[in-house]
């Protein structure tokens, strides 16, 4: 597991623009809200709290393909399968490298991005825990419906059609604060189900 | 003594039937060469010869020993597929050194890169190489393990005559060491490996 996390690592360090582009984006998306709503402190941090939702949402959804598809199109995909004799093994390396690559980001520029909203430290503090646990559980729905479509191409939209309604509970959940226990569960239901269908789609590419 | 059999192969793709009751068997030594037209099922063989498809009738057995039982058969074959499992948007050395991470096994780049004469490209692009050059690297993929058999799928595409006598005499030298080939091919390659079966 260990040497297909580093090489999904090194990877990504290689095409270094997958950081620059996916927290560029993250920010963009919440940097333009104020010249629509305006400067209006009160108002600033109520959007903040949906804003990063559907930020979050648009950097794990846009970001999907990378996950299986890119290494089944060049043929690194056998490679892979050949040296990791346990499918699961490859899913949860795929998980980390995923959260690792595009998530993490958001959070690095996340504090910086809640100053310039007014959010308060505590406020801070649980949109922190509502957006990590969150983060989890859509990074393990964008796995297994990649796993699925694995050799479709050219499936953007379908993938965005089937993963936007899965979204939708961590999105009414993660806009209310003190959620973030339900976040946690939902979470760990989709750790559940995504580790037994990407399993099935990997293993459905193999057969 | 190293040997591969296969034992009344027959292999359904969907409702097709690609391979039908295919015996053969190939020792230490000998390179098979696998001909047939456009989607006779040369590239199912392949893939069911290294596991990647398990579901079939029949049997292949690796020294006596059904390869769907043992786990340790992944690391005595290498495949190189048609597709070249390079990154487009990386350097040579930066896919180099993406193997070496996945197969676990140091090597030198430069020492790699010259058995097919290509050292002037390790940093370039893989993007800006031509199909050929990106053949060539993709083969360089059989250095990276200590296989007992290589499965290489239409090798020769796109490889200039130089580089065909290249990789003819890497298989050869790879036969000395008591090493197995499996070759699919549309071209007759029978003046230079005799065993061939067409499929």
């Amino acid at each position: 597991m260990f040497a297909l996390l580093k090489r999904d690592l090194y990877l990504a360090l290689y095409s270094s623009s997958s950081f620059f582009y996916t927290s560029s984006f993250f920010v963009l998306v919440l940097v333009i809200l104020p010249f629509l709503f305006g400067t209006n402190d009160v108002q600033l941090q109520v959007l903040f709290k949906g804003i990063i939702w559907i930020g979050l949402s648009l950097s794990i959804l846009l970001t999907m393909e990378r996950i299986f598809n890119a290494d089944y199109e060049d043929g690194n995909l056998d490679i892979i399968l050949q040296q990791n004799p346990s499918i699961e093994v490859i899913i949860i390396s795929k998980y980390i490298t995923h959260w690792v690559v595009y998530c993490l980001p958001l959070f690095i520029v996340l504090p910086i991005l809640s100053f310039l909203f007014y959010v308060s430290l505590d406020s801070f503090f649980l949109i922190f825990l509502n957006l990590f646990f969150g983060s989890l559980g859509m990074v393990f729905i964008v796995t297994f419906v990649s796993a699925l479509t694995l050799g479709a191409k050219r499936t953007i939209f379908l993938k965005a059609i089937i993963v936007i309604p899965l979204f939708v509970p961590f999105l009414i959940f993660g806009t209310n604060l003190e959620s973030w226990p339900i976040l946690l569960a939902l979470s760990m239901m989709s750790f559940v189900l995504s580790m037994y269908v990407s399993a099935y789609g990997l293993r459905l590419y193999v057969e | 003594m190293n040997e591969l059999k296969i034992e009344d192969l027959t292999c359904y793709r969907g409702e097709n039937l690609v391979l039908k009751d295919l015996n053969t068997k190939i020792k230490s030594g000998e390179t098979l060469v696998i001909r047939g037209s456009n989607g006779s099922g040369k590239t199912t063989l392949l893939r069911v010869l290294s596991n990647f498809i398990k579901s079939y009738n029949g049997k292949i057995l690796f020294n006596d020993q059904n390869v769907l039982e043992d786990s340790n058969y992944r690391y005595f074959f290498n495949f190189v597929g048609q597709k070249n499992s390079l990154k487009d948007n990386l350097s040579v050395k930066n896919n180099l050194k993406l193997w070496e991470i996945i197969y676990q096994k140091n090597i030198s780049y430069s020492k790699l890169l010259e058995d097919f004469n290509l050292l002037h490209l390790m940093e370039r692009d893989v993007a800006s190489l031509s199909d050929g050059q990106k053949k060539c690297i993709s083969l360089l993929r059989l250095n990276f393990t200590e296989s007992k058999i290589w499965y290489l799928d239409e090798p020769f595409v796109f490889l200039d005559d130089e580089n065909s006598q290249t990789l003819i005499q890497k298989i050869k030298n790879f036969n000395t060491n008591n090493g197995i080939v499996i070759i699919t091919s549309n071209i007759n390659l029978q003046n230079i490996f005799t065993n061939e079966i067409k499929i």
